[in-house]
C-alpha cells in the first residue's frame, strides 16, 4: 500500500489514536537546526568549522615530515619497505584517525537511530578514549620523569609495566563508562565500551614512549639514493626546524633559498606559506594547530558548562543560603577579568594542553552558572517539578532529568560564544608565551610576526591571524543563528 | 544613597577576601609555592642576595608554614587594619617592623642533638638611656639593623651549607630517597636516620652544623639588640591608632619586588596611571562612536545599513586583539611599510624636555608633550576601541528596538509627534539605561585587554608589569597586581551601579 492510498482512505478515530496519518511535529532541536541551516552566514560558519575539524583529525596524514612509505635498499640487494609516518603516529593521532574514519560515516549515513543519539554515542566513546589517553600520558609522565623516585623508575623498566598499567587504566575507565546510559540496552553498550577500551589500549600500549624523530635521516637517505621515499601532501612536520631555511617567504622552494640543494630531490619542496624564524613550515603548523584550537574550545567549554550547570542548578533549585553562598563564588570569579585570571594561572601552572583546558574551564564557568540559576529559579515552582518532588524522586533525578532539559537551552546557545572566547583565550595566552609547550599554535605563530629584531613578517601575521579570526567568527555567527532560532520573542516578531 | 554606597563598599570586603584567597592559593599551591622566585633564580643569584630574599620571604610568609598560615600572614600585611605593635616608617619612607623570631637551627634534634654551641651568647645589654635624641636612636637602629641583616644572611648561608653537606653525606652513605630532585635533603626522611659518624663525609656535616649553631647565636643576639632598639621607637609610627596598642589603621603594605629592587607600591604607582589613561581615553571614544551608529541602525531597522552594520559588529567583535595589534604595528608603525606611528612606548625618548602644549618656534613645529603622548597612544587606543564599540553598538540597537515597540512610542506617534522627536526625546532617553550597565561588561574587558595591548605596543602599564612579574617569577608583584586590578574592577562596577541609580529615578536603593 503506497502512501497515496493511505491518504485517500478514511481514517477512523481509532486510527488517529494509533497515530496513523499524523505528521509528527519536528522536535525542538531539529527545528532549531533547520532554522540555523537556512542562514547563509551560519551555513558558511558550519563549513569553516568542518574544515578546521577535518584538519584537526587528518593533519598528521596531510602534513608530515616523515615519509609515508619508504623502500630501503639493503646491502645484499634486497629491499625493505616500511612506513615511518605510521610508526611515529601518537596514540591520540591514531584514535582521532580511527574516530574520523568510522565516526564521520556513522554520523552522515542515514539510519534508523536518531542523529543526535548517534552523535551522543560517538562523543561518549570519544571521551572514554580521550580519558584513557590522558591518564596514560599522566602515568607515563610520572614514571618516566627523570626526577622520579628510584622505585618508580625500577617499575618502569620492567617488561610488564606498559601492558599492566594500560589495562588497569582501560578497565577502570571502561567500568565507569558502563554505568553511563548512552545506549539503552546493556549488551550493545558493553560491547561498544569494551571495543573502545581495547582499541585505545592497543594504541596507547604500542606508542607508550614518545619517539625521538630524526627527519633529516630520511631526507639524506633519499638524497644518497639508498632509499626511495614517498611523502605526504605537505612534506613538513610542525616541529621540524631547519635553521638554514628561516623566514622563507611563501611560495618559495628550498632550492631557491639554498643553491646547494638544487641537485637533491629535497630541493623542489615548496613552502606554500613560508617558514617562521627558526625554519619551520608555516602551513604545516597551521594545520596541526587546528587540533589545539578546536579541542581547547570544545573541552574547556565542556568543563565550564559542567561546573556552571551543576552549581547553577544547585543555586536555582535550593535558593536561600545555598544560593547566597554559591553566588558569592560566582561574584568572586566575576570580579577579576577572566583573561587576567587566566594569565596568572597559566603563568604559574605547568604548560601543557590538558592543564590549559582545565584552567580555561575552571575560570570561565560563571556565565553558564548564571544562566542555569535564572532558569531553575523560574522552573522550580512549576507543577511538574512540584509533582516530581511530591512523588519522592531523588534530587539527582529532579535536577538533571526533569528540570535540566527544560532549562538548558540558554546555556547551550551561550556555549557557542563560550567556545569562541575559549579559542581567543588560547590564542592570546599562546601569543603571550604562556601556551602549551611543544605544540603548534596559531597564537604562537602570530607572536613571531614581530620579532625581536623589529622586522615585521607579514605571512606570520596574516595566515594565523586570519585562521583565529575566521574560527572565532564562525562560532559567533553560529551562536547568533542559534539564539535567533530559539528565541521565541524574536520569532514572533518575524511573523 | 550614601548608605547604599557604604553597604556596597562593605559587601566588597568578602568578595575581595575571596579573590585574594583564590589567587593566593593558586600561587601558593602551584609548583614552587609562594617562594618560587627563590627556587628558580637561586642558582643565578649571588648567595648574599638570595639569603636576603629568603629572609624577606621567611618574614613575610613563613616559608615552611602551611599555606593557610601563609595566606593569613599575607592578608594581615595587605589589610589596612593592623593589630598589635605598630610599624614604624623612616623619613625616607621605608617601612620598619619589629623583627620576627628566627627559625631554629635546621634539624638539630635529629642530626646533631649533642653538639653544643661554641661561644656563649655575648649579649651586652644596650644602654637605651644614652640614646636620647631621635638622631642617635635612628643611627643606633640602622647599625643594629645592618648587623642583624648580615648575621641573618650568614645564618641562612650556613644552613644551606649544612643541607648540602648532609645531601652529600646521604648520597655517599646511600640513604634511600633522602635527597629530592633538586638535590636538597628531604626533611621528612631525616628523623630516625641512623648516623654513621665514622663516615668520612660526616665530618663536613658536623663542621657545617657547628657553623650553623654559631651563626644562629650571633643572629639571635643581633635580633635581641634590634628588638630592644625598635622598642624605644627610633622612628615615627605608621598609621592611626584606633585602640592604642591593639588596633590601628595603616595603608596596605604590598611588599617589595625583589626582581626590581623596589617596593611594589612604587611600581604600581608608576604603571597604574598609564593603564588608566588608556582606558579613560578609550571609553568616551567607544561611547561616542557606538551610540550614534547603534541609533541609526535601530531607526532604520531592516535596511541595508542595519544588516551591514550588524554583520560588521559581529566581525569586529571576532577580530582577535592580538591580531589587530600586530597588523596595526606591522603596517602602520613599522618602517618597512608606512611608519606613520611610533613603534613602542608612551613618549619619545626626549619627551621630558618638551613643552606641554604644541609650540611654533623658529618656523618649526614642535608637537609638545601632550600631542606626543596622543600620537603614541593612537594605535593602542584604536585597538581598544574597535571591539568595545562593536559590543556597545549592538547593545544600543537592541535597547532602542525594545523601546520602539513600547506602548508609549505608539502613543507618541499617534499623537503626531515628529519622528525625530520620537527617536531622540522618547526612545533614546529610555535606551540610555542599559548603556550605562554595559560599562560593567566593557571595563573588565578593556582592563584585561591591556595586558595584550601593552605587550604589543611596549607600553609600561599594569599589563606589562604583570608580564614582567611572570617572566621574573616574582610572585609578590603578581599577587599585588592582581589585587589592584580586582579592586579597580570592583570600584568601576560600583560606579556603574551608582550612575544607574542617578540616571533612573525608578531605581531606589534605600
Amino acid at each position: 500500500m503506497t502512501s497515496k492510498d493511505e491518504q485517500q482512505k478514511t481514517i477512523s478515530g481509532i486510527d488517529v489514536m494509533r497515530g496513523v496519518g499524523i505528521d509528527r511535529a519536528k522536535d525542538f532541536w531539529a527545528d532549531a537546526w533547520d532554522r540555523v541551516y537556512r542562514r547563509p552566514g551560519a551555513f558558511c560558519a558550519l563549513v569553516w568549522i568542518g574544515i578546521i575539524g577535518f584538519f584537526a583529525i587528518f593533519s598528521p596524514l596531510i602534513a608530515n615530515g616523515l615519509p609515508i612509505w619508504l623502500v630501503q635498499q639493503n646491502a645484499d640487494g634486497t629491499t625493505t619497505a616500511s612506513s615511518p609516518l605510521w610508526q611515529n603516529l601518537t596514540a591520540t593521532d591514531l584514535m582521532l584517525l580511527l574516530g574520523g574514519f568510522i565516526g564521520i560515516p556513522w554520523i552522515l549515513i542515514p539510519m534508523k537511530i536518531g542523529r543526535g543519539h548517534r552523535l551522543g554515542m560517538l562523543i561518549t566513546l570519544g571521551i572514554l578514549s580521550g580519558l584513557i589517553i590522558v591518564l596514560a600520558s599522566a602515568v607515563s609522565g610520572y614514571f618516566g620523569d627523570s626526577g622520579a623516585s628510584r622505585w618508580a623508575r625500577e617499575i618502569e623498566q620492567t617488561a610488564w609495566f606498559v601492558p599492566v598499567s594500560t589495562s588497569v587504566i582501560c578497565i577502570i575507565c571502561g567500568a565507569g563508562f558502563l554505568f553511563i546510559p548512552f545506549v539503552d540496552r546493556i549488551l550493545p553498550r558493553t560491547v561498544l565500551v569494551v571495543v573502545t577500551c581495547l582499541l585505545t589500549g592497543l594504541a596507547v600500549g604500542s606508542r607508550w614512549n614518545e619517539p625521538l624523530i630524526n627527519y633529516e635521516k630520511y631526507q639524506e637517505m633519499a638524497a644518497d639514493g639508498d632509499a626511495r621515499a614517498w611523502y605526504t601532501l605537505v612534506p613538513w612536520s610542525p616541529n621540524e626546524s631547519r635553521t638554514d631555511l628561516y623566514v622563507v617567504p611563501p611560495g618559495l622552494t628550498v632550492k631557491e633559498k639554498l643553491d646547494e640543494m638544487s641537485e637533491k630531490p629535497f630541493g623542489d619542496r615548496q613552502f606554500i606559506m613560508g617558514t617562521d624564524g627558526i625554519g619551520r613550515d608555516v602551513l604545516s603548523q597551521m594545520m596541526h594547530a587546528c587540533r589545539l584550537s578546536i579541542s581547547i574550545g570544545l573541552i574547556s567549554t565542556g568543563i565550564a558548562v559542567l561546573i556552571g550547570v551543576t552549581l547553577g542548578a544547585l543555586m536555582g533549585y535550593f535558593g536561600g543560603i545555598v544560593d547566597l553562598l554559591l553566588y558569592r563564588l560566582v561574584e568572586i570569579f566575576m570580579a577579576i577579568p577572566v583573561l587576567f585570571l587566566l594569565i596568572v594561572a597559566a603563568a604559574v601552572l605547568p604548560r601543557n594542553t590538558y592543564v590549559m583546558m582545565i584552567i580555561i574551564g575552571c575560570v570561565a564557568w560563571t556565565g553558564a552558572a548564571r544562566f542555569t540559576r535564572a532558569e531553575f529559579l523560574k522552573l522550580r515552582s512549576q507543577d511538574f517539578v512540584q509533582s516530581a518532588r511530591a512523588v519522592g524522586l531523588p534530587l539527582r533525578s529532579i535536577l538533571f532529568k526533569h528540570m535540566l532539559p527544560n532549562g538548558v537551552t540558554p546555556v547551550l546557545v551561550d556555549s557557542s560564544f563560550a567556545i569562541a572566547s575559549a579559542i581567543l583565550f588560547e590564542a592570546t595566552l599562546s601569543f603571550l608565551g604562556l601556551g602549551p609547550e611543544g605544540q603548534a599554535s596559531w597564537g604562537k605563530l602570530l607572536s613571531s610576526a614581530t620579532g625581536v629584531t623589529g622586522t615585521f613578517v607579514w605571512w606570520l601575521a596574516i595566515f594565523p591571524g586570519l585562521a583565529i579570526f575566521l574560527t572565532v567568527l564562525a562560532y559567533n555567527l553560529l551562536g547568533e543563528a542559534f539564539r535567533d532560532a530559539i528565541d521565541p520573542k524574536l520569532r514572533k516578531a518575524a511573523h | 544613597m550614601f548608605s547604599y554606597i557604604a553597604r556596597r563598599l562593605v559587601l566588597m570586603i568578602p568578595t575581595l577576601i575571596g579573590i585574594t584567597f583564590v589567587v593566593f592559593m593558586l600561587l601558593a599551591l602551584s609548583p614552587g609555592g609562594i617562594g618560587a622566585s627563590l627556587r628558580v633564580s637561586g642558582g643565578q643569584m649571588e648567595a648574599s642576595k638570595a639569603a636576603q630574599l629568603e629572609a624577606y620571604l621567611e618574614d613575610r610568609y613563613g616559608l615552611n608554614d602551611p599555606v593557610v598560615y601563609q595566606y593569613a600572614k599575607w592578608l594581615g600585611r595587605i589589610c589596612p587594619v593592623k593589630f598589635g605593635t605598630r610599624d614604624q616608617v623612616t623619613p625616607s619612607g621605608e617601612l620598619i617592623r619589629p623583627p620576627k623570631s628566627l627559625v631554629t637551627p635546621w634539624m638539630k634534634e635529629s642530626l646533631y642533638p649533642d653538639l653544643e654551641n661554641p661561644e656563649a651568647r655575648k649579649n651586652e645589654p644596650i644602654d637605651t638611656g644614652s640614646l636620647d635624641t631621635d638622631e642617635k636612636k635612628a643611627r643606633a637602629y640602622r647599625t643594629a639593623a645592618r648587623d642583624y641583616a648580615k648575621a641573618r644572611a650568614d645564618y641562612i648561608v650556613a644552613t644551606k651549607e649544612l643541607k648540602h653537606a648532609y645531601a652529600r653525606y646521604a648520597k655517599a652513605t646511600g640513604i634511600e630517597g633522602a635527597v629530592d630532585d633538586d638535590g636538597n635533603p628531604r626533611e621528612s626522611r631525616i628523623p630516625g636516620v641512623t648516623i654513621d659518624a665514622a663516615a668520612p663525609s660526616w665530618k663536613p656535616v658536623q663542621a657545617a652544623a657547628y657553623k650553623v649553631l654559631e651563626t644562629y647565636e650571633i643572629a639571635e643576639v643581633a635580633r635581641d639588640r634590634l628588638s630592644t632598639i625598635f622598642g624605644i621607637k627610633p622612628f615615627d609610627e605608621v598609621g592611626v591608632p584606633v585602640l592604642p596598642g591593639l588596633v590601628s589603621l595603616a595603608s596596605p603594605d604590598l611588599g617589595t619586588a625583589f626582581s626590581r629592587g623596589r617596593p611594589v607600591s612604587d611600581l604600581i604607582a608608576d604603571a597604574l596611571p598609564v593603564t588608566l589613561l588608556l582606558n579613560l581615553v578609550t571609553i568616551p571614544i567607544i561611547y561616542l562612536i557606538a551610540i550614534p551608529s547603534g541609533m541609526l541602525a535601530a531607526a532604520r531597522q531592516g535596511t541595508l545599513f542595519d544588516v551591514l552594520s550588524g554583520a560588521t559588529y559581529v566581525a569586529m567583535w571576532s577580530i582577535p586583539r592580538v591580531w589587530a595589534g600586530v597588523l596595526l604595528i606591522g603596517y602602520l608603525a613599522n618602517n618597512q611599510y608606512l611608519g606613520w606611528f611610533p613603534v613602542s612606548g608612551l613618549h619619545d625618548s626626549d619627551a621630558a624636555s618638551f613643552a606641554f602644549l604644541p609650540t611654533w618656534t623658529d618656523g618649526e613645529f614642535h608637537r609638545g608633550y601632550m600631542l606626543d603622548t596622543l600620537w603614541h597612544i593612537c594605535l593602542p587606543v584604536a585597538c581598544f576601541v574597535y571591539s568595545g564599540f562593536a559590543v556597545l553598538s549592538k547593545q544600543t540597537r537592541a535597547a532602542m528596538l525594545d523601546n520602539f515597540n513600547a506602548d508609549y512610542v505608539r502613543t507618541a506617534r499617534a499623537k503626531g509627534v515628529r519622528n525625530i522627536d520620537v527617536v531622540f526625546k522618547h526612545v533614546f532617553r529610555n535606551s540610555l539605561l542599559p548603556l550605562i550597565t554595559m560599562f560593567v561588561t566593557i571595563f573588565p574587558f578593556l582592563l584585561a585587554g591591556s595586558v595584550v595591548i601593552e605587550k604589543i605596543f611596549s607600553i609600561p602599564g599594569m599589563g606589562s608589569l604583570v608580564l614582567e612579574a611572570i617572566n621574573l617569577r616574582d610572585r609578590e608583584l603578581l599577587l599585588a597586581n592582581t589585587i589592584i586590578i580586582a579592586v579597580i574592577n570592583l570600584l568601576a562596577l560600583l560606579l556603574a551601579d551608582i550612575l544607574y541609580a542617578l540616571a533612573d529615578p525608578r531605581v531606589t536603593y534605600d
